[in-house]
């Protein structure tokens, strides 16, 4: 998998394996198909991270689910130098009244996913619940409940299954740790 | 929950911004119409005439009542805004009747005499002296309404949050400016009483003085979310000694409303933060309910790299 990485990345060691991550998305997925019998669930993934955890998980739950994308960004804004998190992909479909899925690759502050998650609760949802393939409980800052995690993870930088560093390494079927940040 | 006033000069388009807010919030709308169709039902067509001509008959005690027509308008005003999720109020004095009201945003609407006369001319298709004898005449009326029921001047500044002058503002965007701070009042009254608890000390400010530039670019990371928060707002005594006197207190750095939580940011390497750790643990233990986090430097620092990358 030298071809991923170009060579330009160091990576130190394999932290899930492909297997690893497909037994647990399985898990998963069966999990889900049982917690939401009969009801009208919207599986929402978080570009760019999740594609890869949302593409199998959706296909491991055996539920008429429907699936939609959302996207944030930093956009400028003239009350602040720094400009504002906002939505720049939208959901298209409408989740009022129903069940939301959030599926993130990655949990750390939470403080992405709270936005993600307070934006998508203006929508009136019956009920919005968190999905992510990695969390790192201890460094959890906001008070959000995650329902279902992967697994667990420390604070090492990870790369794979949709984890990239600049833009690359997304396309890595495992999850593997870099030597370090840069 | 909030009451907006609006005070307005004839011609100012102060009429079209409050059915403009009216609309946008979805809120019942109080005009001077909807206060003699509704306020004083059993009263007579005189009593009602007279209302309409004189401001000091609002002083007179009403019919088989001991009320006066005035406090049966404050009466139904204060009912209907402690009824309603928003109440706008046109003309009336509301400025001065919902003064004392912490969730009030009062508001003055006027422009220029030429802007008005101008306004006043084509609405009514009269010509420019016309125009202005209209506009003399309403000016002195709603002077006289305020002074007669109130004993206060309707050009005094201090009655009024907001004052816009339409020569060079839209409807729109004046509307766009009361509801910016309608949502901030709002919010700001929310977390204050929320954080209302007898047990601990609220000191909750207007403006925040961070202590050192962590603190304030941390506040700036939780802006830049759109996240709620509030400086220091309270102090959790955690330790007394026999006679009860506070030994010991924490005071976290920032409240989350949104998330109920409390964040106590610490660039101090994470070994030497035990003692701000069990800060936090016990008033979790002595006040149930209360969520507080330690945010570690690395927490700090990765969240600063991202606000960084962001053009922070």
């Amino acid at each position: 998998m030298n071809s991923v990485l170009d060579g330009k990345i160091d990576i130190k060691k394999v932290v899930f394996t492909r297997e690893e991550i497909e037994a647990r998305v399985k898990e998963l997925g069966e999990q889900i198909t049982r917690d939401y019998q009969g009801k009208e669930l919207v599986i929402v993934g978080v570009v760019k991270g999740s594609l890869y955890f949302l593409s199998d998980l959706t296909r491991y739950i055996d539920l008429p689910v429907k699936v939609d994308l959302i996207g944030f960004g930093n956009i400028p804004d003239t009350t602040s130098k720094t400009g504002v998190v906002k939505i720049t992909k939208d959901i298209d479909i409408d989740i009022k009244d129903k069940y939301v899925l959030i599926v993130e690759d990655v949990i750390r502050t939470g403080l992405t996913t709270a936005y993600i998650k307070s934006e998508l609760e203006k929508k009136g949802p019956k009920e919005i619940a968190l999905s992510t393939m990695l969390l790192n409980p201890n460094r959890l800052l906001m008070t959000i409940p995650v329902k279902y995690a992967g697994f667990e993870i420390d604070d090492s930088w990870l790369i794979g299954y949709g984890l990239d560093r600049h833009e690359i390494g997304r396309n890595l079927p495992y999850i593997a740790e870099l030597n370090k940040k840069d | 929950m909030a009451v907006i006033t609006i005070s307005r000069q004839c011609g100012s388009l102060g009429d079209e911004l409050a059915n403009y807010l009216a609309s946008k919030l979805g809120c019942g709308l109080v005009t001077r119409d909807f206060a003699f169709e509704h306020f004083f039902d059993g009263s007579s067509d005189d009593d009602k005439r007279q209302l309409e001509e004189s401001p000091k008959y609002f002083l007179k005690t009403m019919v088989d009542s001991e009320i006066t027509y005035k406090d049966k308008l404050m009466e139904e005003l204060t009912d209907m805004a402690d009824e309603s999720s928003n109440l706008i109020v046109v003309g009336l004095g509301g400025c001065v009747a919902f003064s004392a009201r912490q969730d009030s945003i009062n508001v003055k609407v006027g422009a220029s005499l030429s802007t008005r006369k101008s306004r006043v001319a084509r609405q009514y298709n009269v010509d420019d002296e016309q125009a202005e004898s209209m506009l003399m005449t309403a000016d002195r009326k709603h002077k006289r309404f305020v002074s007669s029921l109130y004993d206060r001047d309707l050009n005094e500044d201090s009655l009024y949050d907001l004052v816009f002058n339409t020569d060079r503002l839209s409807v729109e965007e004046c509307a766009d400016a009361v509801l910016a701070m309608l949502d901030r009042k709002v919010q700001r009254l929310k977390i204050a009483a929320q954080t209302l608890e007898e047990t601990s000390m609220n000191h909750q400010t207007e403006v925040a003085v961070f202590k050192n530039e962590t603190e304030e670019e941390f506040a700036k990371i939780l802006d830049m979310y759109n996240i709620d928060w509030m400086y220091e707002p309270k102090t959790f005594p955690i330790e007394w000694d026999e006679a009860g006197n506070i030994t010991m207190a924490f005071s976290p750095d920032f409240f989350l409303p949104k998330f109920n939580l409390y964040l106590e940011l610490t660039t101090m390497e994470q070994k030497y933060v035990t003692k701000k750790n069990k800060k936090a643990r016990k008033v979790m233990e002595l006040y149930p309910g209360t969520n507080v986090r330690i945010v570690y430097k690395k927490d700090f620092l990765e969240l600063a790299q991202r606000f960084k990358q962001f053009g922070g």
